[in-house]
């Protein structure tokens, strides 16, 4: 970005001179006039072929030299000079140790460093006046160059080609050290003006009329439901949906009705409703129209968008607020552009246009290679406010055609290197896979080959380029690590670089993504060189040729280098950020309250008092829906001020007669301007250093900005913080009280449940003395080399009796059966929990009558249901549980499904079929017993709570 | 039992004292089934016939106390799942990501017994320098197995939990109630941004996840580099969402500035490895992550500071007056949350859930709320006594 100063005369650029104190390492010493009297010389038909360079595979400029300026220069000459000039003639025909013998060999294919010795060393070049280099004089004397005419022709652009070379780059072009330095000068200073601004929500009533002529007129088109849709659509049948898509495109201008973007398309005859019939119809439409010199429908929807601006009241500033006067962002001074470094740039791509099909290449390098967008704008690709196209569907690239493309082809094999420098912001981080990334800039002939692409793979950049030790593909794809996450969501400056020095290497936000995290590290290690690239191929943008890779997200800049940009230029180019920027300039000469804040001498018709003092923001459309303000400073063109304890605190931005109720950044702002931080070199001090962004409202030409303080010198205009239950109601709305009362009751949870059957048996899992196999622990709960086994998690972990599941009773079942089971085996235990049951003999031997079952019932009951023998009313009864355990007193068939008959009748049934069950065994009478203590213990009387 | 503070004769008067103009009627004699009600709710279990006994006679609130607190010698009532159950589940899931009450006991569930069973602050849990051990720890800082191990053998956290601090078992850190627990910090310091550990704690301890306290009229002055502004390349996003909630949360969060979970100190992800790092006064890398998103964002510089929900809508959370709304570090900016009208809000209504099991929907259930929260206020925030009360709202008729 420039760095603004407050230098009262103009604006200047300063181009760096390259120091050209060179230690050459000379190769040879031959002299030019040799191929003077070289006889067969080749057929000249003057200029050169034109032809593809051969892709170029020795040694890199940097290879041989270890003098930085040295390889810079030779650098500068491969690309510059050589490259050009292998496309611009043919001197390489015969200057050349692969195709002639006639020295010097300043265009030598082999080797760039053989080339660039023998420019030195033979004094080809001049290098305070280029165009009286040695080389020069001999185009000049038409040697072997064409025509007069031609030889003149290729006179001049050698000359260029040359004072390129020394001058590091492109003239006119970024050099890379060049800093640019814009000077602030006193804006035009309007008062904060009333404005107009849209209503929130739904259409207002005054926008009938004007919905009317859109539906009328426009609905062919601007509708979704159109044949061909072309948003935005603000014809459609819903006024809502029509309103909102004129507001958020700002279609309108409330203040300024004749400014509105759909009175000036009319004015451009786009689809003019009245061509056709002649007229409106409308007899002082037509007249106005007459009178105009404009078309009449025009002047329909002109007035349509008054009437409807009528309706809206104006927005007026509160007198009582301490406010700047103001500007909109256009008022400011450009502030960006100047500082990236170009100087290797083969085709770049702002995405200035804002509408249309075409993508233009502004490098001003070569045939300029400009992309067509496919797919309909508005829907499978939008343009940006602020610069920059968005693509939206799969149905959306953009294309240059394959001639054109050769173009960085030509340039690229001509170095043997490259850089893709792109300010991307993808859409999302799931796009795209590591096999097939999704395709952000891309030179290929189809998805399966490519001579590069910058894609990507969900979280990373993926970087494929075609090279003697890769695939056809491109293949292996360097990609930026998993886990560091590389690629965000979020505007990012990303370059890729190949060299056959470095190979490829990538770089995020001016960072070297090897250097940072995890090593990302490309997993082609032999590099490779470019001679397998193919003519053939097409240079295409957010998709693949055959659209099968789609990228979404937004592109701001896309530039095509010819070189391996360096650390420093790649850093340059990141600082330099990216889109339109401002200097936008409030004034504050009266809220200072300093004499020295007006300037008689400075007095102008836009300035009517000289006014000195300004508070300015850099300023720029941040994407489509909002403005960036960064960087608020201080600053006073008249260097007598000097400040000394002007307090300025709670600035608020305001914008067309409001304060914006989001994003006010600097509302605790609290710093004063004095002498230690106030500079008085260059008359600024710095207000904070964080930035903000507001929502764009009209557009940036429209909204009007100003500052607000609530404190600035002895202006105030004190805002005490709204605090609720003080100067602010908030209610906080009470519950809304079910329709049906909850459940009173609820589950017993997992831990609950494994502790309240410890409570009702009596036995205690954690006691590994007395329970040496634990197995009433492990079946809850075990650990095992980090294997977790057991029932804990299967069983209701959550209160909610609506929730209980088949699962969870199959695990309490499992749970109860440990339980009883550990109660029963234990002898001790069990001998005072079921006293009077002998466990040492056979069933009916244990229960020769309903005495001894009952007691076991009556047992059950008072320790699992009502608690020591108490009748608990939300409990079922001893006799309830008699019934079921066991059958009531009357016997068995009074009873028959009791669990107790149930259990010795499927015994002597398997006894008698296979001898599997023994109603005699003491076993059996030890399984009984835990089988009725499972089924109480696992019931709803332990699991309600 | 050394450690409890009160005898249960003591909490038993005083819970009279303090209930009885607001539960008239509460004074009589309980029924069984009211009896085995409060002791499910609150242990978990249902009573032995000796503690159901016990209990029957008693009136509700001091049944209620009885219940949980164990007195020794001849009572029947010890309560000792009421600490090993039921507080411990209460609890765990608020100290993991994945809110799950199956992860082990840790020290921060076990120091949050031990406040509750010390009928101590409750406040203090976002501030204080505390820390609740078994018998002869050792390893804290570096393991869990300690307190994995009590859970694993079911010890009697009633009986065995010791107060101490956590600046003596935890050198270097600067102590602030959960943040600074090993389980805490394990689960919201790990990677990211340390944001974590707020959105959580506003979740667990003031029952509000953020998007409920989304407001975007505050200043967005503090928010961070790494917040994107143009999420996807469209900035209304953050001007809707994004905003609404980093405004405030950013210079909130800030006071973590110096913390950081080291995880995988023996390259297994799956044991339980890890310490809290505290760098007193240097500013952990990841305040700083991701710092091109938004060039012109907040540079986290110190541990500062700031409060800007005392304004503005989120006023409403009601903050202490007594304190300035600002300062240094996680023990000032907890004491900040723990002194709000909804923290106390919030752990009343979660152990109302817990007890009654169902939300405070109801009117009657409102106005138990609000009476509670008074009681937890002029009680010295004894969140033990809210356990009791609310099983006694909650014991049926």
């Amino acid at each position: 970005m420039k760095i603004p100063s407050r230098i009262t005369t103009s604006a200047t650029r300063h181009a760096t001179a390259q120091p050209w104190m060179l230690p050459l390492i000379l190769l040879s010493s031959l002299a030019l006039t040799a191929c003077d009297s070289v006889p067969n010389e080749p057929t000249v038909t003057g200029g050169g072929s034109g032809s593809t360079a051969a892709a170029y595979t020795g040694e890199a400029c940097n290879a041989v030299s270890t003098d930085p300026n040295t390889v810079e220069d030779i650098c500068n000459f491969q690309t510059e000079f050589w490259a050009k000039m292998l496309d611009a003639s043919d001197c390489e025909n015969c200057h050349n140790t692969e195709t002639g013998s006639r020295e010097p060999y300043f265009l030598d294919t082999a080797e760039i460093n053989t080339a660039y010795g023998q420019m030195i060393s033979r004094n080809l070049v001049d290098r305070t006046t280029p165009a009286n280099s040695a080389i020069i004089t001999k185009i000049n004397a038409e040697h072997n160059c064409g025509t007069p005419t031609e030889c003149a022709v290729l006179a001049t652009n050698a000359t260029n080609y040359i004072t390129n070379w020394l001058n590091g780059g492109v003239a006119g072009a970024g050099t890379g050290t060049a800093v640019n330095e814009v000077t602030l000068t006193a804006p035009a200073i309007k008062e904060t003006g009333q404005s107009k601004n849209f209503p929130a929500g739904a259409a207002p009533a005054g926008f009938t009329g004007v919905h009317n002529l859109l539906t009328q007129y426009c609905a062919d088109c601007h509708t979704d439901s159109a044949s061909v849709p072309q948003a935005p659509f603000f014809a459609d049948a819903d006024a809502d949906i029509a309103y909102d898509a004129v507001v958020t495109s700002q279609k309108i201008s409330l203040d300024i009705p004749q400014d509105s973007r759909l009175v000036a398309r009319m004015d451009e005859g786009h689809n003019c409703w009245d061509l056709a019939t002649g007229g409106s119809g409308n007899s002082s439409v037509d007249q106005q129209a007459i009178l105009e010199g404009r078309k009449n429908c025009a002047v329909e929807i002109q007035l349509a968008i008054e009437a409807f601006a009528g309706t809206i009241p104006t927005t007026a500033v509160p007198a009582n607020w301490v406010t700047s006067k103001a500007m909109t962002l256009l008022d400011g001074i450009v502030a960006s552009g100047g500082a990236r470094d170009d100087s290797s740039t083969i085709a770049l791509y702002e995405f200035k246009t804002g509408s249309g099909s075409t993508i233009l290449d502004t490098s001003g390098v070569g045939v300029p290679l400009n992309l067509t967008l496919y797919g309909n704008e508005g829907t499978d690709y939008s343009w940006v406010g602020g610069w920059g196209i968005e693509f939206h569907t799969g149905s959306a690239k953009a294309q240059a055609n394959t001639q054109d493309s050769r173009k960085l082809l030509t340039s690229i094999l001509g170095s043997g290197e490259y850089s893709i420098e792109a300010w991307v912001v993808p859409a999302n981080i799931s796009q795209g896979d590591a096999n097939d990334p999704a395709r952000i800039v891309n030179y290929s002939g189809g998805s399966g080959e490519r001579n590069f692409t910058l894609g990507q793979a969900e979280y990373r950049y993926a970087y494929m380029n075609r090279t003697s030790t890769t695939d056809a593909n491109g293949e292996p794809t360097f990609l930026t690590d998993d886990a560091d996450e590389d690629l965000q969501s979020t505007q990012q400056h990303v370059v890729v670089t190949f060299s056959l020095t470095e190979g490829r290497k990538v770089y995020v936000n001016g960072v070297d993504v090897a250097t940072t995290g995890n090593a990302d590290t490309d997993p082609n290690t032999t590099i490779g060189n470019l001679t397998g690239w193919d003519p053939t191929y097409a240079f295409s943008m957010g998709n693949e040729a055959d659209f099968s890779q789609p990228w979404e997200g937004k592109l701001r800049l896309v530039a095509i280098h010819n070189r391996a940009m360096t650390p420093a230029q790649i850093q340059q180019n990141f600082d330099a950020g990216v889109g339109q920027k401002f200097f936008v300039m409030f004034s504050v000469s009266d809220e200072v309250g300093d004499p020295n804040c007006f300037l008689a001498s400075a007095i102008t018709t836009s300035n009517p008092r000289g006014e000195q003092c300004f508070v300015y923001f850099v300023g720029s459309q941040f994407d489509t829906y909002s403005y960036l303000f960064t960087d608020p400073t201080f600053i006073s063109l008249n260097p007598a001020l000097s400040p000394s304890g002007t307090v300025i605190k709670g600035m608020r931005i305001g914008m067309n007669g409001k304060e914006p109720a989001v994003g006010q950044a600097f509302i605790n702002l609290d710093t004063t301007l004095n002498a230690t931080d106030y500079d008085a070199t260059t008359g600024k001090q710095v207000l904070s250093n964080v930035g903000t962004i507001l929502s764009l409202e009209k557009g940036a030409g429209a909204d009007e900005f100003f500052l607000t303080f609530e404190d600035f010198g002895s202006n105030q205009d004190v805002r005490t913080p709204a605090v609720c239950g003080s100067t602010m109601t908030c209610t906080t709305t009470a519950p809304t009280p079910p329709a049906t009362q909850a459940p009173r009751v609820g589950l017993r949870t997992f831990e609950e449940i494994f502790v309240s059957m410890s409570e009702m048996t009596g036995v205690n899992p954690y006691d590994s003395a007395r329970y040496p196999q634990q197995k009433v622990l492990k079946t809850y709960y075990d650990e095992n080399a980090g294997i977790v086994s057991g029932i804990k998690q299967a069983l209701p972990s959550t209160e909610d009796v609506s929730g209980f599941l088949a699962a969870h009773e199959m695990a309490v079942a499992q749970l109860a059966i440990a339980y009883c089971d550990e109660l029963v085996e234990d002898t001790m235990l069990r001998a005072s929990y079921f006293p009077g049951v002998n466990f040492g003999v056979g069933v009916d031997a244990a229960f020769p009558s309903s005495t001894e079952k009952n007691q076991v019932v009556s047992t059950l009951y008072n320790k699992m249901v009502g608690i020591g023998g108490t009748t608990l009313n939300n409990m079922p009864s001893e006799a309830e549980l008699q019934t079921e355990l066991v059958g009531p007193d009357a016997g068995v068939a009074g009873h028959p499904g009791n669990l107790f008959d149930r259990l010795y009748s499927s015994c002597a049934a398997a006894a008698a079929a296979d001898g599997s069950c023994s109603n005699a065994s003491a076993t059996r009478t030890a399984g009984v017993v835990k089988a009725m203590c499972t089924s109480v213990l696992g019931s709803a009387v332990m699991m309600i709570q | 039992m050394s450690t409890h503070t009160i005898s249960k004769t003591l909490a038993t008067s005083a819970l009279t004292l303090v209930l009885s103009a607001m539960l008239v009627g509460n004074a009589q004699a309980i029924t069984p089934e009211q009896a085995k009600r409060i002791h499910d709710r609150l242990v978990g279990t249902p009573p032995s016939a000796a503690c159901l006994s016990q209990l029957t006679p008693l009136s509700a609130n001091a049944a209620a106390i009885d219940a949980i607190n164990d007195t020794g010698g001849s009572d029947n009532c010890t309560g000792t799942d009421f600490y090993r159950v039921t507080l411990k589940n209460f609890i765990t899931p608020w100290t993991n990501e994945e809110q799950t009450v199956f992860a082990p006991l840790n020290d921060y569930s076990a120091t949050l017994i031990g406040i509750i069973r010390d009928e101590d602050d409750f406040r203090k849990i976002l501030y204080d320098d505390i820390l609740y051990t078994g018998p002869s720890p050792s390893g804290l800082a570096n393991s869990n197995a300690h307190y994995k191990n009590l859970e694993d053998t079911g010890a009697d956290l009633q009986a065995v939990l010791t107060a101490t601090t956590q600046s003596a078992v935890y050198p270097g850190i600067a102590p602030a109630g959960i943040f600074s627990t090993r389980a805490g910090a394990k689960a919201f310091f790990v990677d990211g941004t340390n944001r974590a550990m707020f959105r959580f704690t506003m979740m667990n301890h003031l029952c509000n996840d953020l998007e409920q306290v989304k407001d975007t009229s505050y200043a967005p002055d503090r928010i961070r580099q790494d917040v994107s502004r143009s999420p996807g390349g469209d900035s209304r996003i953050y001007m809707n969402a994004c905003i609404g909630c980093h405004n405030a949360m950013d210079p909130l969060t800030q006071s973590f500035a110096y913390y950081n979970w080291i995880k995988d100190v023996d390259g297994n992800p799956n044991t339980d490895d890890g310490f809290l790092e505290y760098t007193n006064g240097v500013v952990q890398p990841k305040n700083l992550i991701n710092a091109n998103n938004f060039e012109y964002g907040y540079v986290t510089e110190d541990d500062s500071w700031i409060n800007y929900w005392r304004t503005g809508s989120n006023s409403a959370l009601g903050w202490d007056g007594a304190l300035t709304g600002s300062g240094s570090g996680a023990s000032s900016m907890g004491q900040e949350l723990a002194h709000s009208e909804a923290f106390a809000r919030c752990q009343v209504e979660k152990v109302f859930k817990a007890v009654c099991l169902r939300a405070p929907l109801e009117t009657a259930d409102q106005t138990q709320i609000d009476a509670m929260i008074t009681t937890f206020k002029g009680n010295g925030y004894n969140l033990k006594q809210i356990f009791a009360d609310s099983a006694v709202f909650c014991m049926g008729s």
